[in-house]
């Protein structure tokens, strides 16, 4: 079955991949409030992961997902959007 | 004794019209050179408009053998500077070639032919091991930079400094920057100084897709550049050449060479913050304009109109007028400020050397060009932005800013007759 | 020629250098690479770059070993270009030379940042060519906007630093590395406290070698022994290199005041063009870019202690270049030693001449003239240092640059305690 939910460790290898950004999944759960900016990830990065999401799951996320600040309210938006979709 | 660095010569390529009078033309009515792209097929882009120029590059009258071997944006400015010279009554024979110097500016270079061809040797993006068999020998051209000022040096038998500058979104405005310093430093008495680009290829407009920089106001293209207005979402791409020919005040003189304007000053600093963001302060642009005007001894309140960056971002908006009231003050709101990108687009590295071209066209005609597609007021640009129709005025200092990816902030300030000179 | 160059009056700073970092083929710091250049070690050779190994050319000084994570944060392998990572991290290295922080300087106005780069990110370009048109629009990444074009590395510096100062790039042929030092000095003088300069090039990629395969200049030479060597009769052209250099020039009384080493000072410049790839007039586009160097610098012919060839590998460029260097220093110009260290390593593009002022420092430091590896037997009337280094007593070092494009430069730099004269 396909997932349509986008889980912290897919984000942490989005972060290492996309924009050469490594951290730990379990720590970017434990601290999915902490903004992007201070686990390193700039507003380029973000708009990187969304367009990975993007295509990998064929569909458009809304625009406010480049805006998201932290981990958890990006994958709050995105798994909504997913799953509302799915 | 300081040297004064005088403008004698403009020449431009730009979206609408190639020429000085179909650009200016363009310009004081208000009319916008933006449309659906067609210099290549968008299908599948975000944003699949732009500013194009039609271009003919034969139609000028050069030596046609250095022209068809060059790139589009090397022949906007071999065109440009043609007029420029052309209209400076310099004879460059005459002049002694190692004090002719030549500093043009480039955001992207060559790339559009890197592109082009890239496309025949990897089998269409099929392979990383690429085929030199059938690549074009003269792909060299493309892969340097320095062609362009190189090229641009031997139109004219240039002999003296000759330097291709490129700092992103400023290099125009740069390029003016380091010929002003080059002649007013005394290491030559001319500088063919300007910028070209021609950026509309598919590599960079997709690169402009993905952190979604650009309108993709589609379709409504005429519309599409709406600097400083709450509606803005990008700029629109443009492309072109702008040429400028500067001289020491001197020898301009001595000549009799009629006198558009001087170099008043410029500045140019980085905002060591972000690649492509921007602050909400505007710190560090309008440390680049404070600069400017102390070295012209200039009082803010002697500006009489801001060339904006104005590209249509939310963010760029919004720090350009940050920046512009931190350093004019009060007199921020009396003094208009346009962004000519409404109309002609933003042409990357190019666009500074147009807008310091409008900037001289606008002193010799005493008219503020508008910010065309302005209509809804953004609280957070809250300056008189001349909406879409140009403005008489009396000019004479004017000031050109930019911005661009690096965090390059740049300001030069033009005087004319009238204004304050050193 | 009618001089009427401005001299700089007393009261304009002068321009030292008091911090170098090096990221060469050779050396990946500045130690090993004047150690290097000192003994003559030759690093061309075979190129292992992926995709690479079918291209007709064969051998280039590859920096190897380099760890770019142990010098810059790791995000910037994925978010730049090598083109950068080498600029950057000999940025790091160069200040750290200086012994100026990073981070929030006090006033971070007072030091800029310019580059000189000539090759750009065509490595991270192809890469995002290829997604581009093997799979689509969506596919390019949101770093190509901010990785390939030629200012990269003066923006990330900058940033990562917190360097506000005027910043720049001269997007040049080799040439416009002498000219971007020359344009911090310029800097210097007219009152920014430091700027961090140099260039660093990164061409060793497949799409970026099949465009410099046009360069009638280039050496396509199988043997790495004899790809590169100026001045003889076995001249074939030149190699390719990648790495460069930064360095640090700062107003010399702010780094007096602040307790820097001030290891030399800037003394002159001049640059010429005469045409792309025509070296029968880079002869007096070289003289006259010396004469005007010297003449900015207060020096005498004589005075020059040794001079860094620009050695292109070509012989009509090494001819011109020769008979350039007797034509602007006179007699003096068959006896003063002449050197050219980038034998060994490659011609890094804008990176290579920064690298031979990085040399002409090391050596005026360290008293010996560096040699020319892999040239025994010249064909010219020049005393080039070639098997073994030389014991001298360099106090002023001139660098000769000239590019592919038709540029010329000329740079004078002087040890520290000569500079006042």
């Amino acid at each position: 079955m396909l997932t349509t939910q986008v889980t912290y460790d897919e984000l942490a290898t989005l972060m290492k991949r996309g924009a050469g950004v490594t951290v730990d999944p379990r720590e970017l759960e434990r601290a999915s409030d902490t903004p992007f900016g201070i686990l390193g990830l700039d507003s380029l990065g973000l708009l990187g992961i969304v367009g990975e999401l993007e295509n990998q799951y064929g569909r458009s996320l809304p625009p406010d997902s480049e805006r998201c600040r932290t981990p958890q309210e990006f994958l709050d938006l995105v798994n909504s959007t997913l799953k509302a979709g799915a | 004794m300081t040297r004064r660095v005088a403008v004698t010569g403009i020449g431009v390529v730009a979206p609408g019209g190639t020429g000085t009078t179909a650009f200016w033309n363009l310009l004081a009515d208000g009319r916008t050179a933006t449309r659906g792209i067609t210099l290549f097929d968008p299908a599948g882009l975000r944003s699949r408009i732009a500013a194009e120029c039609d271009f003919d590059p034969f139609a000028h009258g050069l030596d046609p053998e250095p022209l068809q071997h060059a790139d589009r944006y090397i022949q906007f400015a071999m065109v440009a500077a043609a007029e420029a010279v052309g209209d400076s009554g310099l004879d460059t024979v005459t002049q002694d070639p190692w004090r002719v110097a030549v500093s043009l500016g480039s955001a992207v270079g060559g790339t559009t032919r890197l592109e082009h061809d890239y496309v025949k040797v990897s089998a269409g993006g099929q392979r990383w091991d690429v085929d030199h068999r059938g690549a074009d020998p003269q792909l060299h051209r493309a892969f340097s930079p320095s062609t362009l000022a190189s090229v641009v040096a031997e139109q004219f038998g240039a002999q003296g400094p000759v330097q291709t500058v490129s700092t992103g979104c400023t290099s125009g405005i740069d390029a003016v920057g380091y010929a002003f310093h080059t002649i007013e430093e005394g290491r030559a008495d001319i500088c063919i100084a300007g910028a070209a680009d021609s950026p509309i290829s598919p590599i960079t407009m997709a690169c402009f897709d993905a952190i979604k920089a650009t309108s993709d106001n589609n379709d409504d293209p005429e519309h599409a550049s709406k600097p400083f207005d709450a509606r803005r979402n990008g700029f629109v791409m443009g492309e072109g050449a702008a040429v400028l020919v500067l001289e020491e005040y001197e020898h301009a003189r001595a000549r009799g060479a009629h006198i558009y304007c001087e170099i008043g000053g410029y500045a140019t600093y980085g905002n060591a913050y972000h690649m492509t963001g921007l602050t909400s302060e505007g710190l560090e642009m309008a440390r680049a304009i404070d600069s400017t005007l102390d070295q012209a001894r200039l009082d803010p309140t002697l500006i009489d109109y801001v060339n904006a960056h104005g590209s249509g971002t939310k963010q760029n908006d919004r720090h350009e007028t940050a920046a512009v009231k931190r350093s004019l003050g009060a007199h921020a709101y009396d003094t208009p400020m346009s962004s000519i990108k409404s109309m002609v687009g933003h042409s990357l590295g190019a666009i500074g050397a147009i807008e310091v071209v409008a900037c001289v066209l606008a002193l010799k005609h005493q008219v503020v060009p508008p910010t065309a597609n302005y209509e809804t007021p953004d609280p957070e640009c809250d300056l008189d932005y001349v909406p879409r129709t140009a403005r008489e005025r009396r000019l004479r200092n004017v000031l050109s800013v930019g911005s661009g990816f690096g965090g390059f902030q740049s300001a030069v300030l033009l005087t004319g007759a009238g204004g304050r000179t050193r | 020629m009618t001089k009427r160059q401005t001299k700089p009056n007393r009261r304009t700073p002068r321009a030292a250098i008091t911090g170098i970092g090096v990221i060469a083929p050779n050396g990946l710091r500045t130690d090993a690479y004047w150690k290097a250049v000192g003994e003559g070690l030759v690093v061309l050779d075979g190129i292992t770059r992926d995709g690479c190994g079918h291209l007709p050319l064969r051998v280039a000084g590859e920096v190897r070993g380099f760890d770019a994570a142990s010098l810059i944060e790791e995000r910037f392998l994925v978010q730049t270009d090598p083109f950068s990572h080498f600029a950057m991290a000999a940025a790091q290295l160069a200040l750290d030379d200086a012994g100026i922080a990073r981070g929030e300087p006090p006033e971070p106005f007072d030091i800029g940042v310019i580059t000189a780069a000539g090759s750009g990110g065509g490595e991270f370009g192809q890469r995002e060519l290829q997604k581009l048109w093997g799979q689509g629009s969506r596919y390019v990444g949101p770093y190509q906007s901010i990785a390939w074009f030629y200012a990269a590395s003066t923006g990330q510096i900058s940033i990562r630093g917190g360097f506000k100062g005027p910043c720049g790039v001269v997007a040049s042929d080799e040439a416009g590395g002498l000219d971007a030092v020359a344009h911090a000095a310029r800097a210097v003088r007219r009152g920014t406290g430091a700027v961090v300069v140099g260039g660093a090039e990164a061409p060793l990629a497949p799409y970026s070698m099949v465009c410099q395969l046009g360069y009638a200049e280039l050496s396509t030479a199988e043997d790495p022994a004899r790809a590169y060597r100026p001045f003889t009769k076995g001249a074939c052209g030149f190699v390719p290199a990648e790495g460069g250099a930064m360095l640090v020039v700062e107003d010399e009384n702010r780094a007096r005041e602040r307790g820097a080493a001030v290891r030399a000072t800037v003394a002159g410049h001049a640059a010429t063009f005469t045409g792309a790839s025509r070296w029968d007039r880079s002869r007096e586009g070289l003289a006259h870019a010396i004469r005007g160097a010297l003449d900015e610098a207060g020096c005498a012919p004589e005075e020059i202690d040794v001079v860094f060839a620009d050695a292109l590998g070509v012989p009509e460029a090494d001819r011109a270049e020769a008979l350039a260097i007797t034509d602007a220093l006179g007699e003096y110009g068959a006896k003063v030693p002449v050197t050219a260290p980038k034998t060994g390593i490659g011609r890094a593009y804008c990176g290579a001449p920064v690298l031979d002022i990085a040399a002409a420092v090391l050596a005026m430091e360290h008293r010996l003239i560096p040699p020319t590896p892999n040239v025994f037997d010249i064909c010219h009337d020049l005393d080039l240092v070639m098997s073994r280094a030389r014991p001298a007593e360099p106090r002023t070092a001139l660098v000769l640059s000239r590019g592919l494009m038709g540029s010329n430069a000329a740079l004078v730099v002087r040890r520290a305690d000569d500079s006042a004269r």
